[in-house]
């Protein structure tokens, strides 16, 4: 596998990265290891979804294999799940130019 | 190096890995009956019925038209029956002169002349066998790997995707272009957010900035109809298997291709060069119709990653299918023909793509995959919709 | 010609819950999506009286073009033909088998719901497929009961401008529709081009309570070139009295969106459906058909999976060429032929693309796939 697996849950698959896949279902309160730190999961997260490493403001870019993948809706803290609920797309947003009026 | 496989060598030179006598209807209006005659003729005939072609704006033929005259043309097709209503704006012979341009038997078969339904069965029955005795003289010899084009899909991903089945996939990719093959990925949508990555990767800037601009098209039809891309990517299926973003899912899509430069990016169903290294093609990312672009551009083998379990297959080439996701696999083990599942008890990425590698050259040599098993050859050819062909003329 | 006896004509038909009549009484096989239907295909092979309804939609669209094949879903399984519907899906697609079913449910529709990834692949979704599917046709109602022909929803698309058609065949069609809503039935059209070119003509006749329809189908298609080329070419070419004459009449009751239901109880609906065939008689049967008249001057042959489909054509050298294949040649029948056929066809009897079992089923799209 590409990237580093913490404590055999969570994939990291760039150094760059502030956001891990778990590599099994987790349950809440899961403890993972980063490098010295440790990243409490406060809500179950199924196998192939995203933890946060670290803490995200609203607006703040989501990283993973060492690229953007979106930004931030909400402010998350390290251990919180990231998914479409606090995570967004930046690209193919015919729905905001509409919304600005700017498609014919 | 120096691997080899056992296939049918055709007269324009290239080779198939299969050899079906197709049968090709030129419109909606011939395709009942296209695909009475082939499930009448039995399993060596493949119907590609389609919901084309009766009376289409100009590019919109045209591009069917290059898909009908693909798909007999791939060298898995050792003769073509070609089959029109008769009142077409796209004719069987048309399509027939441009398969039989490469040397293919090739025979047409018109609704009208024949007397109707009935008759047309009857006389369909009957061209097909001859066009199959004629098939029959094919023999398998030895071909070089380097003679493969190998066109690889993604669909119904998961977070797996890209982890395991992609990068496993990517690694045969690479194997096979360094043998001097070709191999081809395409689903542009799923290049928006990794366009980057690939840019880097082109040969040059005429690659690049056709790539680039391909992006920008897809990406704008969103902006066209005036929604959110989401609507369509990630899919529900995606998301419940942990991908959030379009651009989470195109980074993980792009590495199904291997790490090799792209060396070209084709029109939807146009020619892939055979020992052409890299090469992308234009297509929607809505499987069905992204396989069938590839295969009318000449790819002999799919090989088809999946993270929630996609069943999907082809008429004319064989679809092998590789997950990632070991759930998936343990329960769908029917579909699938290549667990990469494996990345995640400690199997290398390369160690699988050697895995994928070998079932490319067994399936190639004749080896049935689970959907060719099963007879799963789903089959839909890309219309070109008004708003595009506005979006070009306004460009 | 004058409007035929209606006076007689009688048929047997099945009587569903909500008031509609039956002419045939089958179990729908739908996939959810392209990915599943050659799993629904099988599974309507294997069992009598079930009908698989293949298309190349589910997935990878936007907006208008989902919303679009999700409400097509629905009105097609509650066609008065249908007795019961199998959804079947892949399981990750857009438009999900267990939203469509549930949705269906909560219209009192028997639906059941299984997916290919749900049930653990293929040949096990097949094995189920099959039970479902028998089941719900073994629980269909038997109640016939004696219907008129202002019971019948009756579809019409006329997939072409021939001089044939528009000469022979279409005046003859449009004799039976007028008897149709004389005697208090619908009459539901296909045929958007025809509608987008003569759009002020066709407002002046239409209904007050359905003219805001009319805009929306008009704006939709505005300044978009036409699905079907040629149809859009010629519907420009000729007058609306040319281009109308399968409608019977121009007093227009409802103007439908693709794959809406029809609501009114009687009289004239136009359908926004292109004419070619197949995504016409989609839409059709979405509306509400029981039974449609395709008038064809090319012989297009297939028939549909959900509605019994009458080939006329205005063309001789069509109908010689097809003699097994079209019903009624329209030169060589007045409006009383066609009304018994339609009729007998009605109570059971097999029209000619019913005879030879070749189907086609479309659904008509908005924009591209993604």
């Amino acid at each position: 596998m590409k990237g580093r697996v913490l404590d055999d849950a969570l994939l990291l698959l760039s150094e760059s990265d502030n956001v891990g896949t778990t590599v099994d279902d987790l349950g809440s309160g899961t403890e993972v290891d980063f490098d010295g730190r440790t990243v409490v999961l406060s809500e179950n997260v199924p196998f192939g979804h995203k933890v946060a490493v670290e803490s995200f403001s609203a607006g703040d870019e989501v990283r993973k294999y060492g690229e953007v993948i979106g930004t931030a809706t909400q402010a998350i803290a390290a251990g919180e799940w990231v998914h479409t609920h606090n995570c967004e797309s930046t690209r193919g947003r015919g729905d905001r130019a509409a919304a600005g009026g700017e498609t014919a | 190096m120096g691997q080899s496989f056992s296939g049918y060598r055709r007269p324009d030179g290239r080779v198939g890995v299969r050899n079906h006598v197709a049968v090709v209807p030129t419109s909606v209006a011939a395709a009942a009956v296209s695909s009475a005659v082939a499930d009448d003729a039995g399993a060596w005939a493949r119907a590609t019925p389609h919901q084309l072609g009766t009376s289409q704006p100009d590019a919109a033929r045209r591009q069917t038209e290059r898909v009908l005259a693909g798909v007999g043309r791939n060298p898995n097709v050792g003769a073509a029956l070609v089959v029109e209503l008769g009142t077409e704006d796209i004719t069987a012979d048309a399509v027939a002169d441009r398969i039989a341009a490469g040397g293919t038997a090739t025979e047409t078969l018109t609704i009208r002349e024949a007397g109707g339904t009935a008759a047309a069965l009857s006389e369909g029955a009957d061209r097909l066998d001859r066009l199959n005795e004629e098939a029959q003289r094919a023999r398998r010899e030895e071909a070089d790997v380097s003679e493969l084009v190998f066109g690889v899909e993604c669909g119904g991903s998961d977070a797996t995707s890209g982890i395991a089945a992609n990068p496993a996939v990517g690694a045969a990719c690479d194997r096979l272009v360094e043998a001097g093959g070709t191999a081809c990925f395409s689903e542009t949508p799923e290049f928006i957010g990794a366009e980057h990555i690939l840019a880097d990767r082109c040969v040059d800037d005429e690659t690049r900035d056709k790539l680039l601009e391909r992006v920008d098209a897809r990406e704008g039809m969103a902006e066209l109809m005036g929604v959110d891309l989401r609507g369509a990517q990630p899919t529900p299926g995606n998301q419940e298997g942990g991908l959030t973003t379009i651009e989470e899912k195109s980074l993980g899509a792009i590495s199904k291709g291997g790490t090799t430069p792209v060396r070209g990016i084709a029109d939807y169903a146009e020619d892939l060069p055979v020992g052409g290294g890299l090469t992308l093609m234009d297509t929607p990312g809505y499987d069905v119709e992204s396989v069938v672009g590839k295969v009318s551009g000449g790819a002999q083998v799919i090989a088809f990653t999946t993270g929630r379990g996609s069943t999907t297959g082809n008429p004319i080439a064989p679809v092998i299918k590789v997950t990632g996701n070991p759930k998936t696999w343990e329960k769908m083990s029917n579909n699938i023909d290549v667990n990469a599942g494996t990345v995640f008890d400690g199997e290398s990425i390369d160690s699988v793509g050697e895995r994928v590698f070998e079932t490319l050259l067994e399936v190639a040599d004749g080896r049935q995959t689970e959907s060719e098993h099963r007879r799963l050859e789903e089959f839909a050819i890309n219309e070109i919709q008004p708003e595009e062909l506005e979006a070009e003329a306004g460009a | 010609m004058s409007v035929p006896s209606v006076t007689g004509r009688t048929f047997e038909g099945v009587s569903r819950d909500d008031g509609s009549i039956g002419v045939r009484d089958n179990v729908l096989v739908l996939p959810s999506v392209i990915c599943s239907h050659i799993v629904a295909d099988r599974i309507a092979t294997r069992v009598d009286n079930a009908v698989s309804a293949p298309h190349d939609h589910g997935c990878a669209q936007l907006g208008a073009d989902n919303e679009q094949t999700r409400r097509t879903f629905l009105s097609l399984a509650q066609n008065p033909n249908i007795a019961g519907t199998v959804v079947v899906g892949l399981g990750c697609e857009e438009i999900q088998s267990a939203d469509v079913a549930g949705e269906l449910e909560s219209r009192n529709v028997p639906v059941r719901e299984l997916s290919i990834q749900g049930v653990g692949g293929t040949d096990e979704c097949v094995e189920r497929g099959v039970d479902a599917a028998s089941d719900l046709v073994s629980s269909r109602r038997t109640d016939r009961s004696d219907a008129t022909i202002g019971d019948l929803t009756l579809g019409i698309v006329s997939s072409d401008l021939d001089a044939s058609t528009v000469d022979v065949a279409d005046p003859l069609v449009g004799h039976v529709a007028r008897a149709v809503v004389a005697a208090g039935g619908r009459v539901v059209v296909a045929g958007n081009e025809r509608v987008v070119a003569h759009s002020e003509a066709v407002r002046e006749t239409t209904d007050e309570t359905a003219r805001d329809s009319l805009d929306d189908l008009v704006a939709r298609h505005d300044g978009h070139p036409p699905r079907a080329t040629r149809v859009g070419r010629f519907a420009r070419k000729r007058s609306f009295e040319e281009v109308t004459r399968s409608w019977g009449t121009r007093d227009v009751s409802e103007v439908l969106a693709y794959g809406e239901r029809a609501s009114v109880s009687e009289g004239l609906a136009l359908v926004d459906a292109p004419s070619r065939f197949g995504e016409a008689t989609t839409a059709l049967a979405a509306a509400g058909a029981n039974v449609v008249v395709h008038v064809t001057g090319d012989g297009i042959l297939a028939g549909h999976p959900l509605v019994p489909v009458v080939k006329v054509t205005g063309d001789p050298g069509t109908a010689a060429a097809l003699p097994d294949d079209i019903d009624v040649e329209a030169a060589n029948a007045d409006a009383d032929d066609l009304l018994e056929t339609l009729v007998a066809v009605a109570n059971g009897e097999r029209c000619r693309a019913e005879e030879h079992g070749l189907t086609e089923f479309a659904i008509t799209r908005v924009g591209p796939s993604m």
